[in-house]
This record gives structure tokens, C-alpha cells and sequence, in this order.
């Protein structure tokens, strides 16, 4: 059996590399053959040439035995396919404008959605790298309820994971990380770097063997404090180390703990990668400590991640019941120490363990959710080349119907020839393929700047995953595109089509061409109006006033790493950085600050007479600042007064309130002169001296926010003493004098402190982000859907005017105008593109309501967006059949009528 | 054409050319007159079906061609049977004759 199957594939291989050779013996064996038939012919005597007749007779038909002969050999399909690549080849070789258009176009549509699919998939999908069975393993979500409002979060007290891991068995491992900013290395060499504080037994979820030394130990990252060692990305170890053998064992400053290097990760490790890759991992017990002495034993502040493993055979719905039933007992207990805190029948706390990916966490984000619409509209761009492609190919078909014609007649068998198509359509998808490739490579990397931050710079053409998706869009373009021309020649009666010849007088339009028009039409009106929509968004939210000023500010932190000065020469370190910063060139106001719009908040318990809870209002929050606070940031106060020098320590309590806390504590009367109590009802009186205009710090589309202002040196009192953050206003953008404030501000600094400095828009531009980045998106696919349709809409027209040239050479001798020519051709298009619009108009009007939660101060049937895209596509539309209606009026209709 | 001569059942061909090339290798016009003469003119190879039928018995190893001088010293491709052409000739022919038999008693049946 087996050695019938090697001679059966050794004979095929010779008939296959040898066919020439095989050919010919073919021939000299049926020659042989008849000669001696005819022999014997001659023997009963015939003459020689009856003989040979009677002997091709008695054969039958030779070319018929041959080519059953060749069908014997097992290796027509092979033979044929060959031979319909070469064919293709060759067509596409002999037109090369064609050629090019469909490799473009589809090398745009299939570029577009495997970059887009390096984003999602990096977003959404792809486990991360080097992790073990990713199956298994969850990040834990906690959820509870607080004034009625459902509360999900990602991050944890170090408590509360203890809690979990103490309570829970459905899990093998279990593991806490927290990535910080944190100032790593020593003096002007200081940089605030991602450091990943993570559990010795987070490692284990990964399979990574260390590059070079060891990752930690249990024993190291033990309860209280841990071990200060450190292990670096291997990353940060070519960076900054030139990759030296000799790291191990040196020192290196984490924060404000020095640590001994003991390992560096494999290159590509970056444990959990949210946003962006630590460089530096330390034992997260060791980070612990850094904040509070009892970060294990209370639950003050929430500052970190948990991840799961799931025991075999446990759940995952069974292990969020357990998680659940283990965040309950952890509650209770808080609640022991927490007076505060609503019981927990109320809070209904419970946990889930989800999916590893924040964007697919129960908290998708904004962005996560405008890139699953974008990749939506890659999808729709994917669609419309297709149809494009169809189209000219299509075209073509159409153009050689004669010829193909021809061939049926001359009997080449329609599946054959179905065949030949379906393979030009495979050349084309596979080179639109490549092309598309490349398109992936040079935009995939802006496309991931935009869209993701915590790039770690993996190329497209190395990324496995990306090309299988790509080779998957080839494939399915060439199904797609090949289809509908294939089938449509397989139709059609050859007689009449030869028949007809040149002469086809009576022109019949194809209605598959023009359904794919308007179809692709229609898709791009969908895509434009996302693209107002978005568009329209953006500017909504960039003109919307934030109530302060963005572009000329500058946020300064100094940060204290070991140095802890006394309150004396902290006082005094605070007053010179004040004066060295508005002394800075460019500089022309500064403040101190406690409250950093979206990145920092405070609240407080605030008591107001004759009010029973003034926190079931709602959320107040604080900020405090210099006198000149208010001129600094640009926020206007309304009525009565900001602060001023005489607003000491030891002055009278007083403080600004923003028009929406006014209303809100103090509705229907003046809150000026009205007294707070901060954070006790025994507290003196904090007298309310003015209202300020309304800001936003948490977020740019929620509810209205609520602030209340305190001086700072009103302020400074409860809290004691830290390093002070400022704000600096400058003349002109911010960022120019980033670099310059931060030099002259660090020669004041002590010992190894430091001191960071960023422009408020780098601040503020992550809030608006998604807006941006809908908008760059839609736009650029938008236009090339539309470039796309109007190339689709200029090749139909331009195809119906070839085709009714005779037509249109008999209208004109009969004495048509130019002007009539025109407007018949135009108006086609224009009629065509009218459809589309309706079409496209009603689909986006359905669609609406899936997009408008993405929208900001725009209704999904903005008239203005409708209008505007009305008008573009058919003016596209216009100029697309002005072309070939130009051509069509300059028909001479002598040479019209008598051709062919 | 005569009436008395029998249009071949199918997939006999292959026992037949299996069998006329069981004493000595022989081309492919030899194998049809050898048939012809064999069967006294009853069986005749449709010749448009002997060359697809050798070259198949080929690939699947069970003869094998090569190219030598005919009688009349005429270069010819001459066809032998391989071992697993023995093999196969052997068994088919046992096949046939119990299908010949079986076929044979029904018809007996009265």
C-alpha cells in the first residue's frame, strides 16, 4: 500500500516537472501505434494511405485519448492552475494602470484593517506576553454601591488583598501589582520612570526565565517591609546599563528606597502593561511601606491590582462567587474600623474575577469603546474597496466579453473559466495583500501612537498574530472580489454576445455594477457623517471652557524622595520656589497648589448650619492656593473676592465657593458671608468671602462638578508639611518653558529631591483623547472611502460612455449640444451618488443612537454634519462624471457610426 | 464492424492489459492485437481507451514503461509488469472468476 502511494506521488511529480518530455513520448507512442495498425492494413493490401486512414479511424479521436491520457497522469488541477496563474499574470502584466488601482486600493483597505487589528487586538485580545495558561487568570474588579451610585473599581488596599487571598480557595495563585511613577536613579541622573511594585508570586504567572540573575523571592517580598532589591526590564538594562553583565549586585535608587540588583527580565517582559511598560520591577512590599508604616493593616488607600489564577476545574463564575463572599467578610471587618463606611446590606459589595485587559474590564473605557468603532469602520473601508475592486473587475469582465465569448465557444468549459477568474482575483488580493502589509507597517505605527499608550513598539511585520489577520483579509478580498465578476460571466448567451459584436447599439448597463456603487456610496455617506460627528465633537469639547486656562500653564511638582526638611526650612523652601518661579524667563504668575485637575483630588467633611449631611448633597471638592491662585489659572471669580496676603495661617477662616456649590448648599440666598465647618462640626467658622466660576478636575463629561477654595496657608495647617506643587503661567505656550523652569526650580532643591514639570495640556489632553482620536479616525477613513467611491463612480461612468459611444455619436449628429451630452452623463452619476446618499443617509440616522453616547454636545441628526455630507458626496459625484462626460462630448460621430 | 464482438465490462480493461503483459512486455499496439487475437476477435480494445488505461496502471506502479527497439527494430515504448502488478494481476483474476462463477450459477438457476 505504502510503496503504491510513493510510486503514484513519484509518477505525478515527473508528470508535473517533465510534462514537455511526457508530451512528446505521448505523441511518438500513438504514432507508433497507427503506423503499425496502418502495417497491418497494408498487409491485407491497402494502399498506405487507406491503410492510415482506416488505422486513425480505428484509434478515434487522438486528441481525445491524449487527453484522457493527461487526465490519467492525476495532475490536471495542478497543470491547469499553473497555467491560470501564468494567464493571470500575464493579463495583469499587459494592464498595468489596473493593476495598480486594485493593488491600492485593496493594499488600503486590508492595511487599514490589519493595523487597526494591531491595535484592537493589542487592546482587547491579546493576553499578555509571556503569560502561562492566560486562560486561567483574571484580574479582580470590586464593586459595591455608595449614595446609590454603583461604584466598580480595579484597585485595591494591600488589605484587602490579603483579605482575598486569605478567604478565597478557588485559586492556585495569587498575585498584587501596582505600576507607579516613580524618580529612579540618583541626582541629576533622576528620572521618573514606570517601576512595577509587584508580589514575588507575580512572576509565576508568566512563563520569563531572567535574562540575567534572578527574579524575587517569597522571602523578599515578605510582610512588613520586604527586601530592597530590584529587577530591571531588560529594556531599561540596554538603555541605561548598555546591557553590562556587572549590574547585579549594584545599587540602584527606587523612590526613596536604594536597591541591590539581583535580576533583569527577559527583553518583551513587562508584566501587566496598562499604561506602558515598567522598566524597574521592586517587591510590592517593599513599596508598600514607602506609603504608609500600616499599608497591610488598614484600608486607607486603595493603590493596586490583584490577579488570579483559577484552580482547575473552578469557574469562573464559581471564583467571583468566592471573591465575592471573601470582599463581604473584608468589608465587615473594614467596617469595624470604619465608622463611616455604609453597612454592608446596603454597599452590597462583590467581586468578579474578569478579564485581564482594563478596556475589557467591566470599566471599558471611552477609548476602548471608539476603538471597537473604529474597527468597526476599518471593516466598513475593507468592504467598500472590495466593492471597488469587484467593480473594476467587473469592468473588465465586461470589457472582454467578446473574448471570453470567444473561448466558450471555442469550448473551454465555464467552471475552467470561472476558474481563471477566481485566480486573477486571488494574483490581485495576494499583491493588495502585500501591499496592504506594508500600508500596516508605516501607519500602524502612528495609529498605535494614537491610540494606545502602552506601546512597547512591536512592528507589524514581526507580529505573527497582525499578518495571519492580514492573510485572512487577502483571502476573503479575493472571495469577496472574485465572486460576483466570476459569476457573472458565467452566465450570459455566447451567441448573441458574438453576434452583436462591436455594434451592441443597444448598450444594457450593468445593474451589479451599479448596485456596488451605490452600495459603496451609501457606505461612505455612513462614514462621513461619523466623521462630522466626531469632528463636530472635537471642537465641542476643545472650545469647552474648563474654567481655567490650559495652554499657558505649567504644573511643577518637587518631590521629596529621602529629604525631610523641618517646617521652618520647608516654609522657606516654599516661599523661594514661589519667587524663583515667577522670576523664570517667560513666567508672569505662579501659585501653590494642592488640587491637580484630573489627576489629583481631595474631599473633605464639610458641616454647614441648619444643613443635617451636607456630603448627601453631593461630592465637594478642595483645592487651595497662593493669593494669586485665581489670576494664575484664569478662573474668574464672580462675586466677592479671591485671596490676598492677609488670608494667613492665623487670619480668619475663609474660603471661595463655585457657583454650583452656591447653589447647591445656599439655594435662593447669598452664600457670601455664610459659614462652613471643615472636616468637624466643632471647627471654628470658614466664612465664604466669594464665588468663582464653575471648573471641571474629575472629568469633562459627567455632572457638573462642585470645588470650594481655601488659602493655602489656611490649608497647609491641616495637612503639615509636604513639598509643594505649583502653577505657573507663562506668555505664550506652556510648553516652551517647561525645560527652563524645571532647571532653575531643581537648584533649590535639598539633598535628592527633584522636581517634575508638565504642561497642563498633556494633563488635560488624555480627558479629550477619544473625541481626538474618532475624529482623526473617521476622518481619514471617511475620505478614503470617499476617494475610494468616487474613483468606484468615475470608472462606471467612464465604462457606460465607452460603451455608448455609438449612442452618443448619433445624438450628436442628430444635433445634441455638449451642454445636453454633459448633463445626461452628469446627471447619471449625480443620480446614482442621490441614491447612495438616501441610502447611506438612512443608515446613519438609524446608527445614530449606538454613537451618540460617544458624542459630546452633538445630536446624532445634526443637520449641519447631514447637510455638509450631502453636499460633498455629490459634488465628488459631479466631478467624477464631469470627466467622462467631457470625453463623451467630444465623440465624432462619423467616427462613431462606423466603427467596427 | 461485426456483431459478435463484446463492448469490454467495466474495469476488465486493466485485468486484460495486466494479463497480456504477464508473459513478456510488450507495446501498446501489441497489447490490443494480442487481446484481439487472443479472444478470437471477440474483445476489441477501444484503442482511444488503452493509452489513458497504461498510463494510469503506471502511476499506480503496477507496470512500468520503458523505451526499446520494436521488431522491426523501430524505437517503442514498451510496458512490463512490476512485482505489484503480479501481485494485482493474481488477484484480480481470482476476483473475476468468482464473479464469473457466481454470475454463471444465477443464471443457472433455471
Amino acid at each position: 500500500m505504502l510503496s503504491e502511494i510513493w510510486s503514484d506521488f513519484r509518477y505525478r511529480l515527473r508528470a508535473l516537472v517533465r510534462r514537455d518530455r511526457l508530451e512528446l513520448e505521448l505523441d511518438e507512442e500513438v504514432r507508433f501505434h497507427i503506423e503499425r495498425e496502418a502495417e497491418k492494413y497494408e498487409r491485407d493490401g491497402m494502399t498506405r494511405v487507406d491503410a492510415l486512414r482506416r488505422a486513425r479511424l480505428a484509434f478515434g479521436g487522438v486528441d481525445r485519448a491524449k487527453e484522457e491520457t493527461r487526465d490519467a497522469r492525476g495532475v490536471v488541477l495542478v497543470e491547469t492552475m499553473l497555467q491560470d496563474l501564468r494567464y493571470a499574470l500575464r493579463g495583469l502584466r499587459l494592464k498595468p494602470g489596473f493593476t495598480a488601482a486594485v493593488v491600492v486600493t485593496l493594499g488600503l483597505g486590508i492595511g487599514a484593517n490589519a493595523a487597526m487589528f494591531g491595535v484592537v487586538d493589542r487592546l482587547l485580545f491579546r493576553p499578555p506576553s509571556f503569560m502561562a495558561d492566560p486562560a486561567t487568570v483574571h484580574r479582580v474588579y470590586l464593586a459595591w454601591t455608595e449614595r446609590g451610585e454603583a461604584i466598580h473599581t480595579e484597585h485595591l488596599q494591600y488589605t484587602t488583598y490579603l483579605d482575598l487571598s486569605r478567604w478565597t480557595s478557588s485559586f492556585s495563585a495569587m498575585a498584587g501589582f501596582s505600576n507607579r511613577e516613580l524618580a529612579v536613579g540618583d541626582g541629576d541622573h533622576a528620572r521618573e520612570i514606570k517601576v512595577g511594585a509587584v508580589s514575588a508570586s507575580f512572576f509565576d504567572f508568566f512563563h520569563a526565565r531572567p535574562a540575567l540573575g534572578r527574579f524575587f523571592s517569597e522571602a523578599e517580598d515578605a510582610l512588613p517591609a520586604g527586601s530592597p532589591v530590584s529587577v530591571l526590564s531588560h529594556a531599561y538594562w540596554q538603555t541605561r546599563y548598555g546591557g553590562r553583565l556587572d549590574v547585579l549586585g549594584t545599587r540602584l535608587q527606587v523612590g526613596k528606597t536604594p536597591t541591590t540588583i539581583i535580576g533583569v527580565a527577559p527583553p518583551g517582559f513587562v508584566g501587566i502593561n496598562d499604561d506602558g511598560p515598567p522598566l524597574v520591577f521592586i517587591p510590592i512590599t517593599n513599596y508598600g511601606t514607602t506609603i504608609s508604616k500600616d499599608y497591610y493593616r488598614n484600608y486607607g488607600w486603595d493603590w493596586m491590582h490583584m490577579l488570579v489564577r483559577r484552580k482547575p476545574g473552578v469557574s469562573t463564575a464559581a471564583a467571583s462567587v468566592d471573591l465575592s463572599s471573601a470582599f463581604l467578610r473584608s468589608w465587615n471587618t473594614r467596617k469595624g474600623m470604619e465608622r463611616s463606611l455604609p453597612p454592608a446590606d446596603v454597599a452590597r459589595p462583590h467581586a468578579v474575577a474578569a478579564a485581564v485587559p482594563l478596556a475589557r474590564g467591566p470599566e471599558a473605557s471611552r477609548d476602548a469603546k471608539v476603538v471597537t468603532w473604529i474597527s468597526a469602520v476599518a471593516l466598513v473601508v475593507m468592504l467598500i474597496a472590495c466593492a471597488n475592486v469587484a467593480n473594476l473587475l467587473l469592468a473588465r469582465a465586461l470589457r472582454r466579453r467578446r473574448e471570453i465569448a470567444m473561448r466558450l465557444a471555442l469550448g473551454i468549459s465555464r467552471g475552467r473559466l470561472v476558474r481563471q477568474l477566481l485566480t486573477e482575483s486571488c494574483v490581485l488580493a495576494v499583491l493588495g495583500g502585500a501591499a496592504g502589509l506594508a500600508v500596516a507597517q508605516w501607519g500602524g505605527g502612528a495609529l498605535r501612537a494614537l491610540l494606545i499608550t502602552n506601546e512597547d513598539a512591536v512592528s507589524v511585520a514581526s507580529d505573527g498574530r497582525t499578518i495571519a489577520f492580514a492573510v485572512v483579509a487577502t483571502l476573503a478580498a479575493a472571495v469577496l472580489t472574485g465572486l460576483v465578476p466570476a459569476l457573472h460571466t458565467g452566465r450570459g448567451d455566447l451567441a448573441t454576445t458574438l453576434k452583436a459584436g462591436g455594434r451592441d447599439g443597444a448598450h444594457h448597463r450593468s445593474t451589479a455594477r451599479t448596485a456596488l456603487l451605490v452600495f459603496q456610496g451609501s457606505l461612505s455617506v455612513v462614514l462621513l457623517v461619523g466623521a462630522g460627528l466626531f469632528v463636530r465633537s472635537m471642537q465641542n469639547v476643545r472650545a469647552l471652557r474648563l474654567g481655567y486656562d490650559v495652554e499657558p500653564i505649567l504644573y511643577v511638582a518637587a518631590h521629596g524622595r529621602s529629604v525631610k526638611p523641618a517646617p521652618a526650612e520647608m516654609a522657606a523652601l516654599k516661599e523661594r520656589m514661589l519667587d524663583e518661579a515667577r522670576s523664570s524667563p517667560g513666567v508672569v504668575r505662579a501659585t501653590r497648589t494642592q488640587m491637580v485637575p484630573f489627576w489629583s483630588g481631595e474631599r473633605r467633611l464639610l458641616f454647614v448650619p441648619g444643613i443635617d449631611s451636607v456630603r448627601r448633597l453631593g461630592h465637594f471638592d478642595l483645592a487651595a492656593g497662593s493669593p494669586d491662585y485665581f489670576a494664575t489659572m484664569g478662573t474668574r471669580i464672580l462675586r466677592g473676592r479671591g485671596f490676598t496676603r492677609d488670608d494667613g495661617a492665623s487670619a480668619p477662616r475663609v474660603a471661595v465657593v463655585s457657583e454650583a456649590m452656591a447653589g447647591i448648599i445656599w439655594p435662593g440666598r447669598d452664600a457670601i458671608g455664610q459659614c462652613m465647618r471643615i472636616n468637624a462640626d466643632t471647627m471654628p467658622c470658614t466664612t465664604i468671602v466669594g464665588i468663582a466660576e464653575n471648573i471641571r478636575s474629575r472629568s469633562i463629561t459627567d455632572a457638573p462638578e462642585s470645588h470650594y477654595y481655601l488659602p493655602i496657608a489656611q490649608y497647609d495647617q491641616h495637612v503639615g508639611s509636604s513639598f509643594p506643587w505649583l502653577f505657573v503661567r507663562v506668555d505664550g505656550r506652556a510648553a516652551d518653558y517647561a525645560e527652563s523652569t524645571r532647571q532653575r526650580l531643581q537648584r533649590l532643591m535639598p539633598g535628592d529631591a527633584y522636581v517634575t514639570v508638565d504642561p497642563m495640556r498633556t494633563i488635560v489632553d488624555p480627558t479629550q483623547r477619544a473625541w481626538r482620536t474618532g475624529a482623526t479616525m473617521f476622518v481619514a477613513f471617511g475620505g478614503l472611502a470617499l476617494a475610494l467611491a468616487a474613483i468606484g463612480l468615475y470608472s462606471v461612468i467612464a465604462y457606460d460612455v465607452a460603451q455608448r459611444t455609438r449612442e452618443l455619436g448619433v445624438r450628436i449628429a442628430l444635433g445634441a449640444q455638449a451642454r445636453d451630452v454633459t448633463r445626461l452623463i452628469v446627471g447619471q452619476g449625480i443620480g446614482l451618488a442621490a441614491l447612495g446618499v438616501v441610502i447611506g443617509g438612512t443608515l446613519a440616522l438609524a446608527a445614530g443612537r449606538w454613537v451618540a453616547p460617544l458624542l459630546f454636545a452633538v445630536s446624532p441628526r445634526d443637520p449641519v454634519v447631514f447637510g455638509g455630507v450631502v453636499a460633498v458626496l455629490l459634488g465628488v459625484a459631479a466631478v467624477a462624471s464631469v470627466i467622462p462626460a467631457l470625453r463623451a462630448t467630444r465623440v465624432d460621430p462619423t467616427e462613431a457610426l462606423r466603427s467596427d | 464492424m461485426t456483431d459478435d464482438r463484446l463492448d469490454l465490462p467495466q474495469g476488465t480493461l486493466d485485468l486484460l492489459i495486466l494479463k497480456a503483459l504477464s508473459l513478456a512486455p510488450q507495446h501498446g499496439w501489441a497489447i490490443s492485437e494480442r487481446i484481439h487475437q487472443v479472444s478470437r476477435a471477440t474483445l476489441q480494445i477501444p484503442q482511444g481507451s488503452l493509452y489513458p488505461a497504461l498510463h494510469r496502471l503506471e502511476r499506480r506502479g503496477w507496470i512500468k514503461a520503458e523505451w526499446g527497439a520494436s521488431d522491426n527494430n523501430r524505437r517503442a515504448k514498451y510496458y512490463e509488469l512490476t512485482r505489484g502488478g503480479r501481485k494485482q494481476l493474481e488477484h484480480e483474476t481470482k476476483s473475476w472468476s468468482r464473479l464469473t462463477t457466481a454470475v454463471a450459477l444465477v443464471l443457472d438457476m433455471g
